[in-house]
């Protein structure tokens, strides 16, 4: 009977011929575990150590300025992570301070591979790994236990099949179907489920948008997002390390709880409008919407991809007086990347703030939104509160449409930027 | 410490949707000197973007009754860490997102899914559960549920009050939870 690629993925890792929805899985991942020191009480005060501390790796992918409290609080932090991995037996090529967001980070270094089960300490959001065909999945107040243990536990869940048909429109991104899907499934739609993603949209769609569109799973409550790997996740993961992987795919006969399929050719870019996050629209519905702050960014769209197309938005045009954008490249190899092309010299032009690699305004770590503030930006939530003042108004969006916003000082539809260039 | 097979206490319903970062623990409030210093400390922030007064009304033992998707969002243990200081012994829902309930059952606050709660149950209901049966009891109006009772490995976590005393209870005798035992649990 045929399996699906989450079903593959978890018989091999669980040693088990083959597995079910509802089985219960016991495992251990090949894969190194990122963002030690959240997820449980420290290591050191349960009298334990690592089970291997060659897998743990150590970053301060969330801390930008803020995150720890005050900026003092947050480079006390760092450095005391530092010390700490050297204690704990971290080798040094483990450790990564200010290099950029965690999620990122791991798609670089290819700390998750096809047909592995990946767990990452820091939050839900690394499903997005999922683009790179693996089964991402978050710790979090395990993690402890696990990096003592070396062992987890998972009931397999059931798969939904995603089918992209049709072509997106230039301007409309990964992050446009991933919030439109949210937007007909709704908050509870998806409950404990896997997003497979499939279809021509996917097989034409580069890495970065595989990974953006497998990064907000959980706001439909899915379990995870996954893209089954294909030529052009081999090459990449190929391109960047030399570790031995084995992909898997979901047989063609494997069998799904529920398909659904869309056409995104007439797709819209969406918008999400405060305060809920299901409340996804045609960006259409709110271009008359005045803004104060915007921001590129986040595990979600703060990718060469993303910044490329926010550059083709600004290119020879500046930025609304009445608008501050900020644009954080999500590491320091998307910033080589967005010079060695070009692109920082647009949004310098433009007028543009692009602070260091992190997950920055997300979570109002840097330069936080203040009361009177409407902002919109590529986050992953937009509830009261999330990058700043609770009254600030927080709009979400692809980066073309943000950038567009930035221009007219009110939420636009980019895709009139984008013609001809 | 919570007997999983006799929880018993009173309902507290909820809607729908409840975000771990603003409806379970509103974690704008725990910024700068609101930040709790110890556990217990969680329970005041529970809740109160919904009810202000519920951490002070709840009993210990009652029940949180919730609707689609309890936990909603990101995955952090703050919100099933508030719900247990204040109290309560398990979250029954229609359903939930896995972040929190393994979050929730890893720091021994039981989460049950069970469809239909919601029209079975009523503010101030008497209820009681067993997670091995899988049986929940109302108590007021004499109804029985069903739910998938919680597998072995599970209630040893639960029992122990959490992954971490359980661990702390068996690492110094060079013993591991079960589902970390080789050969792997069934
Ligand atoms: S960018 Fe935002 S959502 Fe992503 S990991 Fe950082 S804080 Fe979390």
């Amino acid at each position: 009977m045929g399996k699906t690629i989450t079903e593959k993925i978890l018989a091999k890792a669980g040693e088990k011929k083959e597995v079910s929805p509802g089985d219960y899985v016991f495992l251990t991942s090949p894969c190194p575990v990122p963002g030690i020191g959240r997820g449980g009480p420290p290591i050191e005060s349960m009298g334990a150590k690592f089970f291997d501390p060659n897998m743990a790796i150590v970053m301060d992918d969330h801390a930008g300025d803020g995150s720890f409290g005050t900026l003092m609080e947050t480079e006390v932090g760092r450095a005391r992570m530092k010390k700490r991995a050297k204690a704990l037996g971290v080798p040094q090529s483990n450790v990564y301070i200010n290099k950029g967001i965690g999620h990122l980070l791991a798609a670089e270094n290819c700390w998750a591979l096809p047909g592995t089960v990946y767990l990452s300490i820091t939050n839900g959001h690394s499903t997005t790994m999922g683009g790179i065909g693996a089964l991402a999945l978050t710790l979090s107040y395990e993690s402890t236990a696990y990096m003592i243990l070396g062992r987890t536990w998972l009931r397999v869940p059931e798969s939904y099949k995603m089918v992209l048909n049709g072509k997106l429109q230039d301007g409309v991104m990964s992050r446009d179907i991933s919030d439109f899907v949210l937007g007909q499934l709704g908050p509870a739609g998806a409950c404990y489920k896997i997003l497979e993603w499939t279809g021509p949209v996917i097989d034409a769609m580069s890495m970065d948008g595989r990974f953006a569109i497998c990064n907000d799973a959980l706001h439909a409550g899915a379990k995870t997002g996954i893209v089954p790997p294909d030529q052009r996740t081999i090459d990449y993961v190929k391109s960047r390390c030399d570790k031995p992987f084995e992909p898997l795919v979901s047989d063609p006969d494997a069998k799904y709880e529920k398909t659904f399929t869309f056409d995104v050719t007439s797709l819209e870019p969406q918008v999400v409008a405060p305060p809920l996050r299901w409340t996804v629209k045609p960006v259409t519905e709110y271009t008359d919407i005045k803004i104060s702050r915007a921001y590129i960014g986040t595990c979600f769209n703060s990718r060469i991809d993303d910044m490329r197309i926010a550059a083709r938005v600004l290119k020879g045009k500046t930025i609304h007086p009445d608008v501050r954008l900020s644009i954080t490249p999500g590491s320091n190899e998307v910033i080589k990347q967005a010079a060695r092309e070009g692109i920082l010299e647009i949004f310098a032009d433009a007028g543009c703030e692009v602070p260091l690699p992190c997950c920055g305004m997300c979570g109002g770590f840097i330069t936080p939104l203040i009361a009177e503030d409407v902002c919109i930006c590529t986050g992953t939530c937009n509830y009261p509160g999330r990058s700043g003042h609770h009254d600030a108004q927080i709009y979400l969006g692809n980066p073309a449409t943000v950038a567009a916003s930035a221009i007219e000082g009110k939420i636009a539809d980019p895709r009139k930027y984008l013609r001809g260039n | 410490m919570l007997d999983t097979k006799k929880l018993k206490g009173k309902a507290w319903v909820f809607g729908d949707i409840l975000d771990v970062d603003f409806d379970i623990y509103p974690i704008e409030l725990t910024k700068g000197e609101g930040r709790p210093k110890n556990e217990k400390d969680y329970g005041k922030y529970c809740m109160v973007n919904i009810d202000p007064e519920f951490p002070k009304k709840v009993k210990e033992g009652d029940f949180i009754i919730a609707g689609l998707n309890v936990g909603y969002g990101h995955d952090h243990e703050t919100a099933p860490l508030a719900i247990k200081a204040c109290g309560v012994s398990a979250v029954i829902c229609e359903s939930t997102n896995r972040n929190f309930l393994r979050n929730a059952v890893h720091i021994g606050l039981p989460v049950i899914e069970l469809p239909g709660i919601k029209s079975k149950v009523k503010q101030g209901d008497e209820l009681e559960a067993n997670l091995k049966t899988g049986i929940v009891k109302n108590l007021t109006t004499g109804i029985t549920m069903k739910f998938d009772p919680y597998p072995d490995f599970l209630l040893e976590i639960l029992d122990a009050g959490g992954l971490y005393p359980l661990l702390r209870e068996l690492l110094p005798k060079g013993e591991v939870p079960m589902y970390a035992r080789i050969p792997r649990p069934q």
